[in-house]
């Protein structure tokens, strides 16, 4: 009898042997050492690892899980990046933009009366102490809503400033800002890597720091 | 949380569980993807869509089964499915191509890696078979009917496979008795 076949012995790896097949395996070394080999490549292929996908792969799925409706928009929270902020965290942060907010609203106010006070007005909501979660949550967004009604009224002077129809008091939307620089920096101190509060911050120094400019352009400076 | 909690949450649409189910089982649903087409482009578009419908039915998931054991059916069947479509893999064939100087490995990383190539560079149905089998642990019948072959077709591809992978190996091996690392020599 001549040697086994490869594919006769690929068959044997987990077959039991006709008496014949047995027999010459006894006999022939090359044959049972061929079968030894092909059962350690079985082996080892059933040993073989799992394989890590593609960086970025997640990114990829995630978008098109959330085109299909298969999971949620990520909330407020999740977009500022709050999601996994602890609680009290969260909350520490709404009483801080709260204040900054009531801050700039009663500053703007103060300094903004007349047909276009209103963006001032809204950033005198007042809040809730938030006691929960969603509190905390409705906080944020009412602060939110108050910063940005801010910022419109700032941009309002701003842009009146350039054209010189009227003369707003510089100084004081440069005081604002500084409490706003204040409650921003406040509010990175109790979540530092947070990507909304050091967004704000930077925007907000930016905004200062035009105010500044504009201050000392017109020779209106103190200092 | 338990994996039934994550399950449920997953299926209520909840990002994060998806997510936590995603690295928990994605090297598993690459890995079996990736042997079946043979390409990474093509593998990642496959495991891409087996997690879709995985996601998509998970409200229909009733714990009958493990959950591994059902999305790696998901898994096969989705790569299955998107090459009988015709989606091609790109073709291996000739000779292996020369290697570029690499820093020593282990004997069983290399092994494996001898392994991987051999296997992309079989012919499609008799890869499928040896994976299925050999790999994954499926039973003929169950390759006969994910595959739609009789159980004879699918132990006949599976005995050419190991054969097939025999002398790819043995070739590699030429080589790397040069380097001092066999396979399996005779």
């Amino acid at each position: 009898m001549g040697h086994l076949t490869r594919e006769t012995l690929a068959r044997l790896v987990d077959r039991q042997p006709s008496p014949e097949e047995a027999g010459h395996l006894e006999l022939c070394a090359v044959c049972a050492g061929e079968l030894e080999a092909l059962r350690r490549q079985t082996e080892a292929l059933g040993d073989l690892p799992e394989i890590r996908p593609p960086v970025g792969d997640w990114q990829i799925l995630e978008a098109r899980l959330r085109s299909e409706g298969l999971i949620e928009v990520p909330g407020l929270l999740a977009r500022w990046g709050l999601a996994h902020t602890p609680t009290w965290m969260r909350t520490a942060a709404a009483v801080l933009l709260f204040l900054g907010g009531t801050g700039v609203g009663a500053v703007v106010t103060r300094h903004a009366a007349g047909p276009n006070a209103g963006a001032g007005e809204m950033s005198q909501a007042t809040f809730t102490s938030a006691t929960s979660l969603d509190d905390a949550a409705t906080n944020l967004r009412r602060a939110e809503t108050s910063y940005v009604a801010a910022l419109a009224r700032y941009r309002q002077l701003l842009a009146r400033a350039d054209t010189g129809q009227t003369a707003e008091d510089p100084r004081s939307r440069y005081a604002a800002l500084e409490y706003l620089v204040a409650a921003s920096q406040a509010a990175i101190r109790q979540a530092p890597a947070d990507p909304f509060f050091n967004g704000l911050l930077a925007s907000t120094l930016a905004e200062r720091d035009v105010t500044l400019r504009r201050i000392s352009a017109s020779g209106d400076n103190w200092f | 949380m338990t994996e039934t909690q994550l399950i449920r949450q997953a299926a209520s649409g909840d990002g994060h569980a998806v997510r936590a189910l995603y690295e928990r089982y994605a090297p598993r649903v690459y890995a079996v993807v990736r042997r079946i087409a043979g390409d990474d482009e093509l593998a990642q578009d496959y495991a891409q869509e087996a997690w879709i419908r995985a996601i998509r039915a998970l409200p229909t998931f009733r714990g009958e089964a493990r959950f591994s054991t059902w999305l790696h059916r998901i898994a096969v069947n989705a790569a299955l499915q998107a090459l009988r479509k015709g989606e091609t893999r790109r073709k291996h064939e000739g000779p292996f191509p020369d290697q570029v100087a690499e820093p020593p490995k282990g004997g069983d990383v290399l092994l494996q890696e001898k392994l991987e190539r051999c296997l992309d560079r079989l012919p499609e149905g008799m890869r499928r078979v040896l994976i299925l089998h050999d790999v994954e642990g499926y039973t003929h019948e169950e390759i006969g009917d994910v595959l739609g072959v009789t159980e004879g077709t699918s132990k006949s591809q599976l005995f050419k496979a190991r054969a097939r992978m025999r002398d790819m190996l043995e070739a590699l091996s030429d080589d790397a008795r040069d380097t001092g690392v066999e396979v399996w020599g005779t």
